[in-house]
């Protein structure tokens, strides 16, 4: 019996039933994606409309850059809720580095790099914290939340600084072919972090520690390291996604990533990315943030009342998530 | 401290525990006590005796950020400390907040922005227990007055969203010259601003032939979430939308940006309300179609609703021989437009606002109905 190698992140099996059922598994969100796709596409006539099509591009780069980097913590098993914190501030360092209208700062590009190391810098705090002294992902990343909302609130100082640089502006107004440019920044980071993922050490071990700890760590990987790698990793794009909605908006902001977490990690899941790590990716979460975007923009299409448009939101979510996981459901998985 | 037990573990654990369970019982003790200790049917103190309090959601909005200001002004008008506290819109984290007020034995006057109109009931319970003076302000329910409640309830000031919802509505039909499509962006639909200036525009397209509403969507206040939202309903409507009304700033401020991605900037007049600084700034170019605001004056929001829960505390005014009117009234507010932006664009010194300190009936626009 010949068997193909396995890809990263999913399961093997052997013979045809079980490979159909492989495939439904991990297509399983595909397929609802199509299907959310072709049903608005019937149900609407804006809906796949060239217009609207650069539009949901738009609408789902921000989200997929924050999912790209939950998706690396998520895998590893834990989580990352610092998200928000993180998001405003580095928006707000960027616009007070970028010219704005509170000082006289004008670093242009090296804001952009400023603002994304702080992300980063938030990372490595979770990481560190959370390796070094063992406190459980959740509590530490919802602690430095905390922080980060906090030294941008410090930063913000009663009003909103407004970026004025017309270059950096641009990148988050403009567009280029019709698409909006930060499509292109979030198509540049999903590339680098496929590449990461299948690639580099950060990436494949991260699979291991998140399969099986244990086994991971006796064959001699330093677990401590690839976990605080994913930790910046996740930081770093939350540094990113910061940057890219300041640029979009034109302001920093303290709330400028509200709402984002839980959509974030509604995506991952959504996507295939199990949460308690082991399997799935990035490419899922792009997926995932399809499916998310779609649905929000074509209930509007259809005109479904605003007061029911989020529980007619958590419904298809959940259906969707019991469908991408029916066929795992009988398997030994812990559920926490 | 070692603990010889002279090799019986289990007395030692036994020891341990009853220390531990003998310090939370005593914790607990002192903590409800603090808590009852104050009286409950309103004493009145010294002026200088009086703790300022103003409970808003966050420093981080600049309409809140304004508020405070408002209630420094008048702190240092009377020459006292002002405490501020912020929320971050959790209602859980109010109430507490409020209730460890108590804790300092002081008599209070706090001027509060509850988080919803469901928290009114247990904040001006809780301060009543502790014989604080609250005035509350936007949020409580219909059928809750400062008169079922107690005197230490001083006052609940609110601003009639449906009449600056009609007026606003009627400055963007105007831009518009009277013809076209709009689309509505609303605020939480739970909240009573958000229903209420909803219900102003309502009113507003009544009247106005011309206009047609092509859409409404909620983008619950905040500025991301309207810019995505109107993107999707440019994508949706195209050329037919000819205004854009929002029910605050942030949220018109977001729809801004989704114009000026489009390419549409400046062609669609847009408004809002709460006269943030970025929208004043917006209306006094007049380049990006921002046509309108509103403001409540947060200053005297923050000022004169706390002097009014001072004077009750301090005995200056009776709270018992108030009016109904005078217990729940609305406030004035202003459409700022760019006839008169220039107004709005700085911070009032004290000057400006004592008269409102020392009346601060003298914007009442009359009782809440």
């Amino acid at each position: 019996m010949t068997t193909t190698a396995p890809k990263l992140g999913e399961p093997v099996t052997t013979d045809r039933g079980a490979q159909v059922k492989k495939f439904l598994t991990t297509a399983g969100p595909l397929i609802a994606f199509i299907a959310l796709a072709i049903f608005f596409t019937v149900a609407s006539p804006t809906f796949s409309t060239p217009g609207n099509l650069s539009i949901l591009l738009t609408q789902l780069s921000i989200l997929l850059v924050i999912g790209i980097g939950l998706t690396f913590v998520i895998l590893l098993g834990s989580i990352d809720l610092s998200v928000e914190g993180v998001m405003a501030s580095s928006s707000l360092v960027f616009v007070l580095l970028a010219t704005n209208d509170r000082n006289d700062f004008q670093f242009g590009f090296f804001a952009v790099i400023a603002g994304i190391l702080t992300g980063s810098l938030f990372g490595l705090i979770n990481g560190v914290l959370h390796v070094r002294l063992g406190i459980p992902s959740f509590m530490v990343t919802l602690g430095t939340g905390a922080i980060g909302i906090g030294v941008a609130t410090v930063l913000f100082g009663g009003r909103a600084p407004r970026l004025l640089d017309d270059t950096l502006r641009f990148w988050g107004v403009g567009s280029t072919f019709g698409i909006s440019n930060l499509v292109f920044i979030a198509i540049l980071v999903l590339a680098i972090a496929f590449v990461v993922q299948r690639f580099t050490r950060v990436g494949r071990y991260g699979y291991a520690i998140g399969g099986d700890e244990a086994i991971a760590k006796l064959s001699g990987i330093n677990i401590r390291k690839y976990k605080i790698s994913a930790f910046v990793v996740s930081g770093t794009a939350s540094g990113i996604a910061g940057v890219m909605a300041a640029m979009q908006l034109g302001v920093g902001d303290t709330t400028i990533g509200g709402g984002m977490l839980f959509t974030a990690i509604t995506a991952v899941v959504l996507g295939g990315t199990l949460l308690v790590g082991g399997r799935g990716g990035v490419i899922q979460t792009l997926i995932g943030v399809g499916i998310i975007v779609v649905l929000a923009n074509g209930l509007i299409l259809i005109g479904v009342d605003p007061y029911i448009q989020t529980a007619v939101q958590g419904v298809v979510i959940v259906i969707a998530v019991i469908a991408s996981g029916w066929s795992l459901r009988r398997r030994v998985r812990v559920i926490k | 401290m070692k603990l010889s037990t002279n090799g019986r573990p289990g007395l030692r654990r036994r020891l341990v525990t009853a220390a531990a369970v003998f310090t939370v019982a005593s914790l607990a003790l002192v903590g409800c006590s603090s808590a009852s200790e104050s009286g409950g049917d309103g004493g009145t103190a010294e002026a200088g005796d009086v703790q300022l309090v103003a409970a808003i959601r966050s420093l981080s909005n600049s309409y809140h950020a304004n508020w405070a200001a408002g209630s420094e002004l008048f702190a240092e008008s009377v020459g006292s400390k002002l405490t501020v506290l912020s929320d971050e819109a959790d209602s859980q984290k109010q109430l507490a907040q409020i209730k460890a007020l108590a804790g300092s034995g002081q008599v209070y006057a706090l001027n509060v922005d509850p988080n919803t109109s469901a928290d009114t009931e247990a904040i001006v319970r809780a301060v009543t227990d502790a014989g604080g003076y609250v005035v509350t302000q936007w949020n409580k329910p219909d059928d809750l007055n400062p008169w079922d409640v107690s005197d230490n309830w001083v006052a609940h000031i609110s601003f009639d969203g449906r009449v600056s919802g009609l007026e606003v509505s009627n400055a963007l039909f105007e831009a518009m010259g009277g013809e076209g499509g709009i689309i509505a962006i609303q605020g939480i639909l739970d909240n009573v601003a958000s229903q209420q200036r909803y219900e102003g525009l309502t009113n507003a397209l009544a009247d106005a032939s011309g206009i047609e509403l092509l859409d409404t969507q909620t983008a619950n206040w905040s500025r991301s979430e309207a810019l995505t939202v109107t993107q999707t309903l440019l994508a949706k409507h195209g050329d037919k939308i000819k205004g854009i009304w929002a029910a605050n700033d942030e949220m018109a401020l977001g729809a801004l940006e989704a114009l000026r991605a489009a390419g549409l900037e400046g062609t669609i007049p847009i408004v809002g309300f709460d006269a943030v600084p970025q929208a004043l700034d917006e209306i006094k170019a007049g380049t990006s179609g921002y046509v309108a605001s509103v403001s409540s004056d947060a200053f005297w929001q923050g000022g004169a609703a706390l002097s009014l829960a001072y004077k009750a505390a301090t005995g200056e005014i009776d709270v018992a021989s108030l009016s109904h009117d005078e217990r729940a009234f609305y406030g004035t507010q202003i459409i700022v437009t760019q006839d008169n932006v220039d107004d709005f664009l700085t911070t009032p010194a004290l000057e400006d606002l004592q008269a409102d300190f020392d009346d601060p009936f003298l914007r009442s626009q009359g009782g809440i109905n």
